[in-house]
């Protein structure tokens, strides 16, 4: 991924995070489940990278090893050309500003014990950069923009929907005018009718600041939606990154087709017609995947050569990367 | 109507809480035909889960409470019937798969044992004849070694693989009726078409009628003949499934279809989102309970909580509004 110019905001090598398993009453490592295993990609700036895949793919751990919430275990993040996995203390927290997280769990990620407003102006005060006084203004500011009542931020989040508290996770991530937010399933715990109002507020939000996000998630349809480009994980690796529309139009990996064709389309005349690859069997555990080709087991095409190596993570064409030695073939 | 295998007709379910009575199913009529597989749309709390649970007599009273209604099935009424009753039709005539396949299974029994007890239970099988059958129940729903996996626990199966068990436990007494409520909800997008393309054949090679209770407006598209939207404990519209996506009349309907991305197709710039929240009802309503986020509201609509009208043929709507004509209907 050779691209050093200026507008690649956050730059992912080789990034490794495996959690030790333990055992016995000394606690003896006995094995390590490699949540995620060698995945590098760019976020542009001011772009939004989709990042999909399946439970337990690695998504997640993926964008917290990128905001050092989980330290990695080795490989390397890039962000404006400051290696993250070699900053710490203070200036790491220093850093933090610039890149915050809306998490998925609207009813976990917020304190019950805290209200709305103490909430939100507790980055502000932690890093810093508002007094008491300024920083009750800037609450009052930061619940307008995501359409929330000013009046709102003495109550506490059990007072509200999903919905709104998701709402009040976003005025958080945004109080330190962040350039980079990682979103991990924003909207995955919320009713259909509020998942676009939410998935339309982050869209406003990144036209007004210049955000850039990294949006995981596992609705595909979502993601299209949102994302300018998409990447795929399957058991801790990359399997396929391009753009939104050659991803969805044009996909190589037999994964990314296999996870395409399952997605439900909302229109009867179409699922009546739409031929389906159904893959068989469950996605292997992490902590003994298979070798080769993590892929293999569940693969339509394998052949002997996908057990042998792991297939290389190349670009294929101008921005399409691919890890499948027969993407070839799908080739048009 | 003698068509219909299984007719609710009126049923209205409470709740009792700490705030007030929860108005959660508020006169809900429909009709299951034979071998039809009729899919339930709506949000969390829209009544869609308590109106079945109703039917099925399995709602926890105190605190709900079934205030009226009648489930006519083979000529008799669930509503009516004693405990005994129902629980001799639960299981053996209409099979039920939740959610929640770990929640569902009890945990400390094997997988065989879960399976054979309603074999001799209702159909009064031996043992030797339960566990053939349950061994072949779970080759149909596609568990590899059959045979061998009776003895495991549930923890022992994956996700997907436990849904497959309480589809093969559901289905084991051939009943002419399956409530499926949200049974692909807690599943991946790979597990979720395994499990859907299960259902198709199943329902092919078996002739069950299927109840299929879901928030995802997709996998209705792929599965449904006719498709009931729920909005605030009422049915609002009812349509055959092509009818309802190609010419859907409810402001609700609309405003949900039009929420969805796809994965095909053309990507519009912005989703059109509904405003506000869905309503709980401590009382019932006497406005149209979707009023207060509905684009073509009129005055008419908060005087009075329309009633299902048939507009075209087996396509029903609770609409004062004809939205083709941006007017009163």
């Amino acid at each position: 991924m050779a691209d050093n110019n200026n507008n690649v905001l956050v730059r992912v090598d080789n990034l490794v995070k495996h959690f030790p398993i333990m055992r016995g009453i000394f606690q003896r490592q006995v094995g390590a489940v490699r949540a995620v295993d060698g995945v590098s990609f760019e976020v542009k700036r001011g772009e939004t990278l989709g990042l999909v895949g399946e439970s337990g793919c690695g998504k997640s751990t993926t964008g917290r090893a990128v905001l050092q919430l989980y330290r990695p275990t080795s490989g390397s993040v890039l962000y404006d050309g400051v290696d993250l996995t070699k900053v710490k203390g203070e200036e790491l927290r220093k850093m933090r500003r610039k890149m915050q997280m809306i998490f998925q769990d609207p009813y976990a990620s917020l304190n019950p014990r805290m209200t709305v407003g103490e909430i939100i102006r507790e980055p502000l005060l932690v890093h810093n950069v508002a007094a008491e006084s300024e920083a009750n203004e800037r609450v009052k500011e930061l619940l307008q923009l995501v359409r929330l009542n000013p009046a709102f931020s003495t109550r506490y989040p059990h007072e509200f929907s999903g919905g709104q508290r998701q709402r009040i996770g976003i005025a958080r991530a945004l109080a330190l005018q962040p350039s980079f937010i990682v979103c991990d399933e924003p909207i995955s715990a919320l009713d259909v009718s509020i998942q676009a109002q939410v998935v339309n507020l982050l869209e406003e939000l990144q036209n007004q600041f210049g955000l850039t996000y990294l949006f995981i998630a596992h609705d595909l349809s979502m993601v299209r939606h949102i994302s300018d480009r998409v990447a795929v994980m399957y058991l801790g690796v990359m399997v396929e990154l391009a753009s939104r529309d050659e991803l969805y139009n044009n996909p190589l990996h037999p994964y990314t087709q296999a996870l395409l064709s399952a997605v439900p389309v909302p229109d009867p005349v179409v699922e009546a017609t739409r031929k389906r690859t159904i893959l068989v069997g469950d996605v292997p555990s992490p902590a003994n995947p298979p070798s080769g080709c993590r892929f293999r087991t569940r693969c339509p095409i394998a052949e002997a050569v996908c057990a042998e190596s792991r297939p290389e993570f190349r670009e294929i064409k101008p921005g399409h990367f691919v890890a499948c030695f027969f993407a070839e073939r799908f080739l048009q | 109507m003698a068509d219909y295998l299984l007719e609710v007709q009126e049923l209205e379910t409470t709740f009792k809480t700490a705030e007030g009575i929860v108005h959660a199913v508020n006169g809900v009529s429909f009709g299951l035909k034979e071998g039809e597989t009729l899919g339930v749309v709506g949000e969390s709390g829209c009544g869609k889960s308590v109106t079945m649970l109703s039917v099925l007599g399995l709602i926890p009273s105190p605190p709900g409470k079934i205030i009226a209604g009648q489930a006519n099935f083979f000529g008799r009424d669930l509503m009516k019937m004693s405990n005994e009753e129902i629980r001799a039709v639960r299981g053996a005539q209409i099979g039920m798969v939740f959610q929640d396949p770990m929640t569902s299974l009890n945990p400390v029994l094997t997988v065989g044992r879960q399976l054979t007890e309603p074999l001799m239970l209702h159909l009064g099988m031996t043992r030797k004849q339960a566990e053939d059958r349950a061994a072949e129940m779970l080759e149909i729903v596609g568990i590899p070694n059959a045979k061998d996996r009776l003895s495991d626990y549930p923890h022992q199966f994956s996700g997907g693989m436990r849904q497959r068990v309480m589809i093969a436990m559901a289905l084991s007494c051939s009943p002419q009726v399956l409530i499926a409520d949200e049974p692909t909800t807690a599943l991946d997008v790979t597990i979720q078409a395994q499990i859907t393309d299960l259902v198709k054949r199943l329902r092919n090679e078996l002739g069950m009628a299927i109840i299929w209770i879901t928030h995802d407006l997709g996998v209705v598209a792929g599965l449904a003949q006719r498709v009931i939207v729920m909005y605030g404990g009422y049915i609002i519209e009812e349509a055959p499934v092509n009818e309802l996506y190609a010419n859907p009349l409810h402001p609700y309907t609309i405003g949900l279809i039009g929420s969805l991305p796809r994965v095909d197709g053309k990507e519009p710039e912005r989703l059109a989102s509904i405003e506000g929240l869905p309503p709980i009802l401590f009382e019932k309503p006497r406005h149209c309970p979707f009023a207060p986020r509905c684009k073509w509201v009129m005055e008419r609509c908060w005087n009075e909580n329309p009633v299902l009208e048939t507009v075209a043929p087996e396509h029903r709507v609770a609409c004062w509004a004809d939205v083709k004509k941006e007017g009163p209907r």
